[in-house]
């Protein structure tokens, strides 16, 4: 008796300990996929946008977030003008599960199908976030034929597989950047690094995935073409949570630079508080996202100072002064959201892309796929990540560091403190959004 | 040296996730399963008592340890007591439970860099000419102290040596007075703790997310394998083997291989001596 009196103590103490740690939660529950226009001011039947996307990462996340902050202004300017009458958008969300590293690509394809035959959406944006899923999905999309605006996924191995059959994979479009854009202007930064601190040796790693080794390839092959000194270069599994080795051989190799292009969000945490731990005196560069989001400073410490990463296309995470667009986003977003994204990629990317649909649908005056297609390659949208026109022969977004009237464009930052000793991100390169110069720390010079 | 300071680290990190899957195992024959998502559900605990309850660090962790051996106790009494000598039930049971609380962290939405725990101390020394953080320097202690806590306890206490009655002989613990489904219970809850204490030690050398559960349980079933699935020192023995092999199949064939480590050892002690090298429960039968 004495025992089931224990027992059921023992229970109730779990249960009510369960049921506080669940409240507490509620208070910051994460955000749900069900945007509501502000003002129900739209008429007609909806136009159906599918979001078939990883949700566990944090670009899916805050792309749909984009997303839904797209369609809800859209909708309550009366939504999209097609033939006589305005119809507001409507979101329909998949979690694909791809971006969590054991998750297989024929499982994302399913979850995928399912929201294309249950939903029927009339165009899909953001989309696949793993390369691998990219490119699997692009037959699914040739065969259902509806327009797909990724945001997401960046191997160029898209392009490739596109010009195999342009006709058959019409459907498909490229809004944002892919990973040899990043990689360009990284290669950009470590001209300076090289030309102004006379930095030469450099230790490399990268995710063992489609996007990454195209980026990593691009800065490994700029570096051997300008005099660089390789310490090493090194691939890690997608799920791999030890960086120790690498980060000793590029202590014991003395490097200088360690280029890091990693988008799981456990391995870059985990690398990030590893390279903190370890106290490599070597500057960091690279794509880390744990280092380079807006909550950086919080998550990994006051070690983030000097780091520099890239952020693609502008407009993702960080306002840029000289390009008001980006400040103005970001601005609608926090309101919303009550916060900044937290990845420094592509959700800008995710909100022009509804802009970008919506402007092709109105020009196109149809859902029609063909006809929609044919009106998306028109595309000529100034928009927060720059001025988006498609490469008719890949239907990518064209992107570059020259100009962000005349193309995308991404932007270079570091960790720097500014008058009052806060650790900001201040932009460095392009010249054209620059607010500071690269600075090399201390304990390097 | 740096190969055998941080194989050491990453050895003792591996024995920290196994302990308690062992000792489990080893006094009640009962494969826990659920034991990689017991440790992460650790650092949500933790995470959520910090941030949500804002208790301080030194209530927070101690009270999830607590937690999570009430946790394994109830989940012996509620779910596994009518299954209990049904090996393969068992372990349904375990994983089923186990995924249930992954999946359910996932759907709370535990991932992103927000989830981190602080590092106990900030800063680090040199071993060696090895620079070390104090954090590993911590997990390695604990790691030592741990083993030397649990010797005492299993040598020098009723319910140690209750336990180590039942790891020996069910039937003839039961003769004396040991009761089996209480000595069960209790073993499950201290393996839960264990696994609890590990992530306490363990999650603040990077962030957090329900996928870690996963990762930890495969670690625990490869080390606890590879050692004898009830072997306290086959589990020493199987950690050092993993963790050396994969701080060195990262130095010299490349990082990207470290993954293969556990699971090649799998295959080959299965193929080999499938009681592992210090494993005695089938030994018997593989003899026959």
């Amino acid at each position: 008796m004495k025992n089931r009196v224990f027992l059921i103590f023992l229970i109730t103490v779990f249960v009510l300990g369960f049921s506080v740690l669940s409240e507490a939660q509620k208070e910051k529950a994460p955000e749900k996929p069900s945007p509501a226009p502000a003002k129900p001011a739209v008429m007609g039947k909806p136009i159906i946008i599918g979001v078939p996307t990883s949700l566990y990462t944090p670009f899916g996340r805050d792309g749909l977030k984009a997303v839904n902050l797209a369609v809800e202004e859209i909708n309550a300017k009366g939504g999209v003008s097609l033939g006589r009458e305005k119809r507001p958008f409507k979101v329909v969300v998949t979690d694909t599960r791809d971006g969590e590293p054991a998750t297989p690509t024929h499982d994302a394809l399913m979850a995928y199908e399912k929201l294309i035959l249950e939903q029927k959406p009339h165009a899909v944006v953001v989309g696949p976030f793993r390369s691998e899923f990219l490119i699997a999905s692009m037959d699914l999309v040739a065969k259902h034929k509806f327009p797909q605006l990724g945001t997401i996924a960046q191997t160029p191995a898209f392009q490739k597989q596109f010009k195999t059959d342009p006709e058959k994979y019409k459907y498909l479009f490229r809004v944002t950047t892919d990973s040899t854009v990043p990689g360009m202007y990284l290669s950009r930064s470590l001209d300076i690094l090289k030309k102004d601190f006379k930095l030469e040796s450099i230790y490399v790693l990268y995710q063992d995935t489609l996007w990454a080794q195209a980026f990593s390839g691009v800065v490994r092959k700029h570096c051997q073409e300008n005099g660089w000194k390789e310490v090493g270069y090194d691939a890690y599994a997608a799920g791999a949570s030890d960086f120790s080795p690498g980060l000793t051989k590029a202590k014991e190799g003395k490097a200088q630079v360690i280029a890091m292009m990693w988008d799981v969000p456990l391995g870059a945490g985990i690398f990030a508080k590893q390279y903190v731990a370890m106290q490599v005196p070597a500057l960091l560069i690279g794509f880390i996202p744990p280092m380079a989001a807006p909550a950086a400073v919080k998550t990994v410490g006051s070690e983030v100072e000097y780091s520099i990463a890239v952020e693609f296309p502008v407009g993702a995470s960080l306002p840029l002064k000289k390009l008001p667009k980006t400040v103005e986003f970001l601005e609608k977003f926090k309101r919303k959201y009550k916060e900044l994204p937290e990845a420094p990629a592509v959700n800008s990317s995710a909100y022009d892309s509804v802009f970008i649909l919506a402007r092709a649908i109105e020009r196109a005056g149809s859902l029609e796929s063909d006809k929609l297609v044919a009106a998306l390659e028109q595309t000529d949208y100034k928009g927060v990540s720059g001025r988006i026109k498609f490469n008719k022969e890949t239907h990518t977004a064209i992107f570059s560091d020259k100009d962000p009237n005349e193309t995308g464009v991404a932007v270079v930052f570091q960790w720097q403190k500014d008058k009052k000793g806060q650790l900001i991100r201040v932009p460095v390169y392009p010249d054209f959004v620059a607010e500071g110069k690269i600075l090399l720390p201390p304990w390097m010079k | 040296m740096s190969l055998l300071v941080y194989g050491t680290i990453t050895s003792i990190i591996l024995a920290l996730y196994t302990v308690g899957f062992s000792l489990t195992y080893g006094i009640s024959g009962l494969a826990n399963f659920a034991h990689g998502a017991l440790y992460i559900l650790t650092g949500y605990s933790i995470w959520s008592f910090l941030n949500q309850l804002h208790l301080p660090y030194l209530i927070a962790a101690p009270l999830s340890v607590i937690l999570i051996g009430i946790f394994g106790f109830v989940v012996y009494w509620v779910l596994l007591l009518r299954v209990r000598g049904v090996a393969l039930a068992e372990l349904i049971v375990t994983f089923a439970a186990g995924v249930a609380i992954l999946e359910l962290l996932m759907w709370k939405g535990f991932y992103g860099i927000q989830y981190s725990l602080p590092l106990f101390v900030r800063g680090g020394m040199k071993i060696g000419g090895v620079a070390l953080d104090y954090q590993r320097l911590i997990v390695a202690g604990t790691g030592l102290l741990l083993v030397v806590l649990l010797y005492l306890f299993v040598h020098h206490t009723r319910i140690g040596l209750a336990f180590r009655g039942m790891a020996q002989n069910e039937r003839t613990a039961l003769s004396v007075g040991i009761e089996s489904d209480w000595i069960g219970s209790l073993s499950l809850a201290f393996g839960s703790a264990l696994a609890s204490l590990a992530a306490v030690v363990v999650l603040p050398l990077g962030i957090m997310e329900s996928a870690i559960g996963y990762e930890v349980l495969i670690y625990a079933l490869a080390v606890a394998i590879v050692g004898g699935l009830e072997s306290t020192s086959g589990m020493i023995v199987g950690s050092f083997m993993i963790g050396f092999g994969q701080v060195a199949a990262a130095r010299y064939i490349g990082p990207k291989w470290m993954i293969i480590v556990p699971l090649t050892a799998i295959i080959l002690v299965l193929a080999i001596k499938p009681s592992g090298l210090f494993g005695q429960f089938k030994e018997l039968e593989e003899r026959i």
